[in-house]
């Protein structure tokens, strides 16, 4: 299977594209299983598409949130989506856009949710501590931590959560309740976590502008440096072979296959976007990965070709979010101005 | 992209920052304002623009010893920066015993903060009445006068004038640089406290200390003051380079604030400089005109400062 995405007229020439004008900076973006696009908006509201152009959306005029909705994702265990917002909400939001709180912890703000398909299980921050809600919601808190858990990541198998913090990572054992969370100390402020989709590695970016990574097996680390800022976004491949990094001016990813990365340097390609990656994101299966620039560019790159092709040019609006569909068919993203993009990568 | 001015509020517990705070939510001065008050803090204003900081201090990487920041303020920021209504000013309220220094440092380090805020000024409001106990009894009250771009003596009504001048006295022994304004109950017209400037590289044009008495040239060891030199020949900006950096190395946790206007050989504008702690920036400013008489100043502001050494170090960046 081929994504035709990488023909380099696309250049010139980019893939249908759908822009829906928000008319309030989006903040993040999801698909749903059942294909429907969500997008976050800094007013409180969540813009939902549904996947077929024949079927209303919902009306997205009234605000969820009191607030900007800061984190949103695909609910892990039924159609719709799970918001958590600045007013200290996590809301559970079905296919029609009408929406049940889970919790509410004022004074908090919930800005990192993530899902585990499998499990049916998500998480989501609330100050020092990451609340767990399993498939029947039920909670479980892990904390509270030290300091404020900037971002956590489930491992492949859904069975522990890797937490960031200052000073490292915690990794909690969700099977084993009673068993003492691992830590993993490196000093100054971790702010992004990532589990290698093969359990091996756990990779973050820190305040420093450095990326640190653990070898959990032999509990070595490794750092790379040389970020002009803050690295704000990381992904692994599907294959767990490459660990890309954002706040580049192009595609940068670190070698992990065979025995790492150390002493090699990272690959780079695709053409440099005007200023650096905010976000990005791998295909949820294939080689391919989505980027987007401070400038407002997006582009899509095919690692194994070492190529890229420009999907929506600079407009000067940095790029918030991505999202790749369940079926990695379209990608979803959004910008500060208030535009919310659904590009068909493959029909 | 445009910069949306922060406003630091220091002072200690009682002197009367929540009052201001209260008066900045709910006057009409047709201005939107969101305000970060710290976890002890509360206000008597239920308001969407009151957001709670958990202060979370962590050092730097960088090898600088002093160099803190305040990571929930980075975290608030940017959350702050994704709100669809955009705001005039942000203002922080820093706890009554809290070293002003990490949330400045936080303007200097983060990208996404300095890309999207800007550090406005430092306000301290000051308790007429117990200023000399605080000072007394620890470092906080003097370090946040020190560190004041603006000072407001607060609850004048309440003291006479021999120890309000006495008070005055002593504020000024430490930071004579500040804008001194007496207030009661924290009534002040919002323009004096708000959009300062006094972080901006273009805005210093001079430093003109503002002295109750004579200029005083003793200090005790350990004691919190400022001192300020000027040179009337040109700067050789390596040799200011070389010692400027070397002397924040080794005494930067001492100087809380230090700003300078530099005549630099062969230079046709001001250099303009100014730091909190080992941390610097610098810009070139306004050109000199024929009418202007070049010379250089600095300013220090901190602890336990070598008159001396300063002095000849300063001179011998003088070509």
């Amino acid at each position: 299977m081929k994504l035709e995405v990488l023909n380099d007229r696309w250049a010139f020439e980019p893939p249908p594209t759908r822009s829906i004008a928000c008319d309030a900076p989006v903040t993040a973006c999801a698909f749903a299983r059942n294909g429907a696009a969500a997008f976050a908006l800094g007013d409180g509201r969540v813009r939902i598409v549904p996947a077929d152009r024949a079927v209303d959306p919902p009306s997205d005029s009234q605000p969820l949130h009191k607030g900007v909705v800061l984190s949103l994702i695909a609910d892990p265990a039924a159609d719709g989506f799970i918001s958590g917002g600045d007013d200290g909400r996590i809301l559970q939001i079905d296919p029609d856009g009408k929406a049940v709180e889970l919790a509410d912890h004022r004074g908090k703000w919930i800005d990192r949710l993530s899902g585990h398909d499998k499990s049916g299980t998500f998480a989501a921050v609330a100050g020092r501590s990451a609340m767990i809600y399993g498939r029947d919601r039920q909670v479980r808190e892990l904390g509270p931590h030290a300091s404020t858990v900037a971002d956590f990541d489930f491992s492949p198998d859904g069975g522990r959560i890797a937490t960031t913090h200052y000073n490292g990572v915690t990794v909690w054992n969700l099977k084993e309740a009673t068993q003492a969370p691992r830590q993993f100390m490196w000093k100054g402020s971790h702010l992004r976590v990532r589990w290698s989709p093969d359990t091996k590695f756990i990779a973050t970016a820190t305040q420093e502008n450095d990326i640190h990574v653990w070898r959990l097996a032999q509990s070595t680390d490794m750092r790379m440096q040389g970020y002009p800022v803050k690295v704000r976004s990381l992904s692994w491949s599907a294959d767990a072979r490459w660990l890309f990094t954002a706040s580049q001016p192009a595609f940068t990813a670190w070698p992990f296959a065979g025995k790492g990365p150390e002493g090699k340097p990272p690959l780079q390609f695709g053409e440099e976007g005007a200023g650096l990656m905010t976000v990005v994101l791998c295909h949820p299966r294939e080689d391919y990965v989505a980027g987007g620039w401070d400038s407002g560019e997006l582009q899509v790159g095919d690692f194994k070709q070492r190529r890229a092709g420009v999907l929506k040019l600079a407009d000067k609006s940095p790029i918030s979010c991505l999202a790749w569909s369940p079926d990695g068919r379209r990608i979803a993203a959004g910008n500060e101005d208030g535009m919310a993009f659904l590009i068909e990568i493959r029909r | 992209m445009s910069q949306v001015p922060v406003t630091v509020l220091t002072g200690f517990l009682g002197a009367g920052k929540t009052t201001l705070l209260n008066r900045i939510l709910t006057e009409h001065h047709g201005k939107k304002y969101a305000v970060v008050i710290n976890e002890f803090g509360e206000l008597g204003v239920d308001n969407d623009l009151v957001v709670n900081a958990d202060e979370e201090i962590f050092e730097m990487n960088n090898g600088c010893i002093c160099c803190t920041v305040r990571g929930d303020l980075i975290r608030i920021l940017a959350g702050l920066m994704k709100r669809k209504d955009k705001f005039d000013g942000i203002l922080i309220e820093t706890t009554g015993l809290a070293d002003p220094a990490p949330v400045a440092q936080t303007f200097f380090t983060d990208d996404d903060v300095r890309q999207r805020t800007k550090l406005d000024a430092i306000v301290t409001v000051v308790d007429a009445r117990h200023f000399l106990e605080h000072v007394d009894d620890g470092e906080e009250a003097e370090e946040q006068v020190a560190f004041a771009d603006v000072i407001l003596l607060n609850k004048v009504d309440i003291v006479d004038e021999k120890q309000l001048a006495t008070v005055e006295e002593r504020i000024r022994k430490i930071n004579p640089y500040a804008k001194l304004y007496r207030t009661t109950k924290s009534n002040i017209e919002l323009s004096q406290i708000l959009d300062r400037g006094a972080f901006d590289l273009q805005r210093i044009l001079e430093i003109e200390p503002h002295f109750l008495h004579h200029h005083h040239d003793h200090h005790h060891e350990e004691e919190v003051g400022s001192l300020s030199f000027t040179a009337e020949r040109p700067i050789d900006p390596d040799r200011f380079q070389r010692w400027m950096g070397e002397l924040l190395q080794r005494k930067g946790p001492d100087i809380f604030r230090c700003k300078g206007i530099l005549d630099v050989q062969g230079a046709p504008r001001r250099y303009v400089f100014q730091g909190v702690h080992m941390l610097m920036d610098s810009d070139w400013g306004n050109p000199w005109k024929d009418s202007d008489k070049r010379a250089s100043k600095l300013v220090f502001i901190g602890r336990d400062l070598d008159r001396e050494a300063l002095k000849q170090g300063f001179e011998s960046c003088q070509i």
